[in-house]
């Protein structure tokens, strides 16, 4: 096993842990953490990949702001001092459900002649923003219009009525 | 580029933020004045898009189609963004608060359709679809003070959501395999089998698009929604919001999976054919018409599907002339039952005991559009599904078409159920007459027309939609 192939499978396996971590901790404070985990490894990942800047941009927004952001809300309100059971009867059934969609993915994951991508190099930033601001501004634009729709939404349902 | 190509979106986005920003200087009991100016803005698009006719270009490398199909949806989402509109306006007045983000948001989805439509590849035709969910998503739990109102906004977002995790996983999937997310490039790429990838990708698109479409089974969400969310809304989602999915399920299969065809054939078949059954049978048993058109609306679906499977030029056009046929049976029903709402605030079929004497025109409307609905000939469905069936049997699919009559006639069993409420069942004592607004006679007026013009006279709309299918298959 070469070192990038071990620090891919390492990274994977931090990955895969903070994912379960945020849905099995009864602590919502400890699901954020694990949360954290989680998304640096995916960082990591991308290091593997050669996009260092998406990396970076991975640590400082969602490593840095949301999970921040997230511990805030918590602590700021209520929702970490009575520990919430999000569960029902049907636990048994999804567990099973998953399971046999994770077996099928991984089966044909592994039986698909996947195309390789060319030798990677890292991406320049000119070529970067050129594309997130050329070809893809229509989707890139659409989707400052779902952020707007969002926060009207948050609005609408949060503040107190008039009444 | 020339982005005179994509002013009617452009315009569209400008009004819909002056629509937002006149509502900071109307005093609340003007707010209705928004509805009208949305309905004018709309017009405007609509008008602007007739600029558009004849061309077929796309814009930002291949992300934005501007043909004659999409140009279909820019005339048809804004007709039914404006009736919507109208048909809110005394409903929003009484019940809603913040009615200005209301009319706001009704614009904002009705550009999130134009665009899926004219989505050229996957994560555009996404995104847009998420702008349209998330205007609904807080359309659906608008009526704050209805507990069950937050309860179908709540459910609605959840199991958006994980939809939408499902068609993003099946998107990246097919992206793997293809290398592109454009409908062409994935086309000309998936041909001859990649290994069992692509169908696990394809059965992810098929599954999270289902979940949108409200198809059989993964049609659990639409009927607590559509009970839940308030009257306008449901009419909204249960005619626009399904016409934009077909519309993009359509694009989708006959370009960039119509390669794969014979693979997923069989699969549509079975959903269709198990969609329209358990709607069908199941709306039966319901008791509140916002539940019943539901089950019926997910029915109405499973005959859509039908089109899809077939996929030939001839029922491609069967699926949007069953579209328009559909969008005006239904909103004719959904406004005839806000009106009756409005007055009343009940939603239960025996409540609908004698509206006949009460509201002659709007017991008359909703028994044209439930025999619309249902096919009974000279009304629109007659004519959109004899269409639609028609492309289906002679599309090699003679059981469907047979299973698709079978299931209209159910129908108009639970259809004839409450129009006899209305005619024959007696009044409730001291029920006097119910005024019904001049605008809600007027918008019902439109959609009679409609569902008449398309059930008798429906060259002009087909010869429209023969020239807005044509580009799908080149």
């Amino acid at each position: 096993m070469t070192g990038a192939q071990f620090l891919f499978y390492a990274l994977g396996l931090a990955t895969v842990m903070g994912g379960l971590g945020v849905v099995l901790s009864r602590n919502v404070v400890h699901s954020a953490l694990a949360l954290l985990l989680s998304l640096i490894a995916v960082a990591g990942i991308y290091v593997l990949l050669y996009a260092e800047f998406l990396a970076l941009v991975q640590v400082l927004i969602y490593g840095g702001a949301i999970v921040i952001l997230l511990l805030f809300v918590l602590m700021l309100t209520r929702s970490g001092e009575s520990p919430l059971v999000l569960d029902n009867p049907q636990k048994p059934v999804a567990l099973v459900v998953s399971l046999l969609f994770m077996a099928i993915a991984i089966v044909s994951f592994f039986l698909t002649r996947w195309k390789l991508a060319q030798a990677p190099r890292g991406v320049d930033f000119s070529v970067l923003g050129g594309s997130l601001f050329q070809d893809w501004v229509l989707p890139f634009e659409v989707a400052s219009l779902v952020l707007l729709v969002a926060l009207m939404g948050a609005i609408i349902i949060a503040r107190e009525s008039p009444q | 580029m020339n982005y005179w190509l994509f002013f009617p979106e452009l315009l569209l986005v400008g009004l819909a933020f002056l629509l937002l920003i006149a509502d900071l200087f109307l005093p609340t009991s003007r707010k209705h004045y928004l509805a009208f100016l949305g309905a004018l803005s709309l017009a405007g698009v609509a008008a602007a898009a007739l600029t558009l006719r004849g061309e077929k270009v796309s814009l930002f490398s291949g992300m934005f189609l501007v043909d004659d199909y999409a140009l279909f949806f820019k005339f048809f989402f804004p007709a039914l963004g404006v009736l919507v509109l109208l048909a809110s306006v005394e409903y929003a007045k009484k019940r809603l608060t913040h009615t200005g983000e209301y009319y706001g948001l009704i614009l904002i989805s009705v550009l999130a359709m134009m665009l899926m439509t004219a989505a050229g590849e996957l994560l555009t035709a996404y995104i847009s679809l998420e702008l349209l969910s998330f205007s609904l998503y807080i359309m659906a739990a608008y009526e704050r003070d209805n507990p069950k109102s937050s309860e179908a906004g709540l459910k609605y977002i959840l199991l958006g959501a994980f939809s939408s995790a499902l068609l993003l996983y099946g998107i990246s999937l097919i992206y793997g395999l293809a290398g592109t997310t454009s409908f062409e490039g994935i086309g000309r790429l998936v041909q001859g089998g990649n290994g069992p990838a692509l169908f696990l990708g394809l059965a992810l698109i098929i599954a999270g698009l289902g979940f949108k479409l409200a198809v059989v089974p993964f049609h659990m969400w639409a009927p607590d929604v559509y009970e839940g969310s308030p009257l306008p809304v449901t009419a909204y989602l249960s005619v626009a919001s399904k016409a934009a999915g077909f519309a993009l399920l359509l694009r989708l299969f006959a370009t960039a999976f119509a390669p794969l065809m014979v693979d997923w054939q069989g699969v549509l078949a079975g959903v269709a054919a198990v969609t329209m059954t358990v709607g069908n049978l199941v709306a039966i048993q319901q008791r509140n018409i916002k539940r019943l058109l539901a089950y019926s609306a997910i029915g109405q679906a499973g005959y859509l599907l039908l089109g899809v499977v077939v996929l030939s030029p001839q029922a491609a056009d069967a699926i949007l002339f069953h579209l328009a046929g559909y969008a005006a049976s239904n909103l004719a029903a959904f406004v005839a039952i806000i009106a009756y709402f409005n007055q009343t605030g009940h939603e239960d079929i025996p409540d609908y005991a004698g509206l006949a004497e009460r509201a002659p025109f709007v017991a008359l409307t909703l028994s044209i559009a439930l025999f619309s609905l249902a096919g009974l000939p000279f009304f629109a469905g007659f004519t959109t599904k004899f269409y639609l069936f028609l492309a289906a049997a002679q599309g090699g699919f003679l059981w469907l078409a047979a299973l698709a009559v079978l299931n209209s006639l159910i129908s108009l069993y639970y259809y004839l159920l409450i129009v006899k409420e209305m005619y024959i069942s007696p009044p409730p004592p001291q029920a006097g007459r119910l005024p019904v607004s001049i605008l809600l006679h007027g918008v019902l007026g439109v959609l009679l027309i409609a569902v008449f013009l398309i059930g008798i006279y429906p060259s002009p709309l087909l010869t429209l939609i023969q020239a807005a299918t044509r580009p799908l298959f080149f």
